[in-house]
């Protein structure tokens, strides 16, 4: 009698813990979102007030995807289709995490992205804008919305700076007796605990961050805008020599109607005119450059084709590895010797064997203020040798790490001088 | 939904209910609503199919503790189609669930049983490391139960960064705030209980620890098949290297914690020192 009424509670404990579970989860700003394949982890989105995205690919299928938060609380998933793609929006209060998953032949893969819910600054700047978009919009060309958009935003931005550091001084003029003298500063300081200290410096490290960013991005701006310049400038050139073809195309049937006499005087074997050449030379190249066009295309789909396979080969012998890990160095040789007697080398053991005897290369940018020494002290640990240098990336090259490169850079980008890594440059 | 679920089980109508979770539901909307009114019945089901699992595998006893496995994972089943069902509309939820519940169960080892794991000391180490899978809160401390220690200890052993340690501070809070208690909840453990296994360890301490050793080895090794593939046993070299070079703080962190051997291994390679004795297993009973 006891024990039942013991299991009913624990029901009713369990109904209840389910009927009370909030659909929008409370979760911390800061805390990351766990993201589990198949019940298994595979990494977290690290999603603050930026946006966040995880990608994951894998040889196996992909069937269920779920959110949690640090505590374990599920917030939502996907459960993926046999074959194809689904997307998933997942409300988490403001925030949203977009999921997509698609199954192919070669294996699922998952892509996840943070997005934050726009804040109050953020809202009023969509908002100025959206303002200078119509009003330009209106006013310009569409060719050159684009500049009037970045000069408005431009001049919102000086605004409101402006604006802010006026209320800024009027605040001190009105209230002197609130200013902190340094020494003052310099006691609580003094006082201040190690937490709070290690919180300051995480907060100017990701202030620092923040500005690193925004320095990159107004950078990709200025770059894009150089780009859309010249590309305006071609386009301009090309309007020109069209046009100027048109007319020579109009002047030349123009000369034609008006002397049929004269043309008629002259020897029926004249040969065409400069008119009728440049047009015939003109279908020439047209259809050379769409023969052209449809061989590229061709080419690019076979390519795509054969690296698909690669792709799947090399994730093939990724998992041959992880299991030959798994298994034991001894029982690995004489696993292999097995099989190459058997099957005299199968091709993935070929492709694996190959893949080992090939350098692996990535690209890595390091943190601001790492010492030449200290790059050097790095590649050397990792047994590697530097390579080219470009826009500020270093090549290296080692020998193929024993985990998948996905999670090889992972682990590169958790060290204290690296920046970034990524494989292609 | 939340004010709809609220008690909602206590009125519903078996009949009503199930006729309404076999017709199609359209939107993520209508799934909730019909979810919602019909929660007891389909954690009675997914209980059933649980029953008959282990039933058919031969694990089944009629006992308080084995009633009491079925409906946790029933429950855990009811969680995760709650969730994942609502992206599968239009559906039939009473299929859908059927379906999800089947496919758990086709998978190699569904759950982790053995008897042992059934009885109040079982149940509280199956609950902490099966809730550690799913939440880094109970992974970190499962540090603190396993071994005894603190939060500065974890990060001194794990060989943490700064960031990386803020982290465990949080995770420490947390689940003292209220993880460990609903994970209690989740096992089914009375405070009776609990306070018996508090008794006990104080009385008994070496056989305690003993019995405890023994069955964290058979949970951890259920549930550390939950880690990725890539996250295989080290050898010491290998632990030394990543202690050194300063990568693979989720690895450390996963393994470390799920693996008594391991533990054993890389002991010293962290910022605590190789003089300090190796940690032996001395469980912790309240967070």
């Amino acid at each position: 009698m006891v024990q039942e009424e013991d299991l009913e509670l624990y029901r009713s404990q369990l109904l209840d813990s389910m009927s009370e579970r909030p659909v929008h989860s409370v979760r911390g700003l800061s805390d990351p979102i766990q993201v589990y394949v198949n019940e298994r982890r595979v990494g977290e989105l690290k999603g603050a007030e930026t946006e966040g995205t995880l990608h994951v690919h894998g040889v196996d299928h992909i069937e269920t995807v779920q959110l949690r938060t640090e505590d374990g609380q599920l917030l939502g998933g996907v459960v993926a289709p046999e074959s194809g793609f689904r997307a998933n929006r997942v409300r988490l209060s403001a925030d949203t995490v977009e999921l997509c998953v698609q199954n192919t032949l070669q294996g699922g893969s998952l892509s996840a992205v943070f997005i934050p819910a726009p804040s109050f600054w953020r809202r009023t700047w969509n908002s100025l804008a959206d303002v200078a978009d119509r009003w330009t919009v209106r006013r310009s060309e569409s060719t050159m919305a684009y500049g009037f958009r970045t000069v408005a935003f431009t001049q919102a931005i000086l605004a409101i700076a402006v604006v802010g550091l006026v209320a800024d001084r009027v605040m001190i003029w009105i209230a002197p007796e609130h200013i902190v003298a340094p020494t003052v500063q310099a006691e609580a300081l003094r006082t201040a605990s190690i937490g709070e200290i290690e919180q300051l410096a995480k907060q100017l490290r990701e202030l620092r961050l923040m500005q690193t960013k925004v320095g990159e991005a107004l950078q990709s701006q200025e770059k894009g805008m150089t780009l859309l310049h010249q590309t305006m400038a071609r386009l301009s050139s090309t309007q020109e020599s069209v046009a100027s073809s048109v007319v020579m195309v109009k002047e030349e049937m123009e000369k034609r109607q008006e002397g049929p006499e004269r043309e008629a005087d002259r020897p029926a074997q004249l040969p065409p005119g400069k008119g009728s050449v440049d047009q015939e030379q003109f279908e020439l190249a047209i259809h050379g450059l769409a023969s052209d066009n449809e061989r590229l295309s061709k080419q690019i789909a076979g390519l795509e084709e054969h690296n698909r396979m690669l792709t799947a080969k090399l994730q093939t012998a990724i998992a041959h590895v992880a299991k030959a890990a798994e298994q034991g160095p001894e029982r690995v040789v004489a696993r292999e010797a097995d099989v190459a007697r058997k099957h005299q080398l199968l091709p993935v053991v070929d492709s694996r064997q190959s893949a080992q005897a090939q350098p692996f290369l990535f690209w890595v940018t390091f943190s601001e203020g790492t010492t030449q020494e200290s790059i050097d002290q790095w590649v050397n640990g990792m047994k590697g040798h530097k390579g080219v240098q470009n826009e500020g990336w270093q090549e290296v090259q080692i020998l193929p790490p024993p985990v998948p490169p996905d999670l090889f850079l992972e682990q590169i980008r958790g060290e204290k001088i690296i920046k970034e890594a990524r494989l292609n440059h | 939904m939340q004010n709809t679920l609220r008690k909602s089980h206590i009125i519903a109508d078996p009949t009503v209910s199930v006729s309404r979770l076999e017709e199609v539901v359209a939107t993520s909307e209508e799934f909730d609503q019909v979810v919602a009114q019909a929660l007891p019945i389909l954690l009675d089901r997914a209980a059933g199919y649980t029953k008959r699992f282990l039933r058919e595998t031969g694990q089944w006893n009629d006992d308080i503790e084995h009633e009491k496995f079925a409906l946790r994972w029933g429950s855990e089943y009811l969680e995760r189609f709650l969730v994942c069902g609502r992206s599968e509309v239009p559906c039939r939820p009473l299929f859908l669930f059927d379906s999800l519940v089947a496919k758990q169960h086709s998978k190699p080892e569904p759950f982790c049983y053995h008897p042992d794991l059934l009885k109040p000391l079982g149940r509280f180490l199956d609950g902490l490391v099966a809730r550690a899978v799913v939440s880094r809160d109970a992974l970190i401390a499962l540090y603190h139960h396993s071994y005894g220690w603190g939060a500065g200890d974890v990060i001194a052993v794990t060989g943490l960064n700064g960031l990386e340690s803020q982290r465990i501070y949080k995770n420490f809070r947390r689940w003292r705030e209220s993880g460990w208690q609903r994970t209690m909840d989740e096992m089914g453990l009375t405070k009776p209980e609990l306070a018996e296994l508090e008794n006990q360890r104080q009385r008994h301490r070496q056989r305690f620890n003993g019995e405890a050793e023994r069955l964290i080895r058979v949970a951890q090794g259920h549930y550390r098949k939950s880690e990725p593939d890539h996250y295989p046993c080290l050898s010491r070299s290998q632990w030394g290297e990543m202690f050194t070079q300063g990568y693979g703080c989720d690895y450390r962190i996963w393994h470390l914690a799920l693996c008594l051997d391991c533990m054993q291994t890389a002991w010293g390679l962290g910022s605590c020192g190789s003089s300090a004795e190796k940690p032996r297993l001395e469980l912790q009973v309240r967070p």
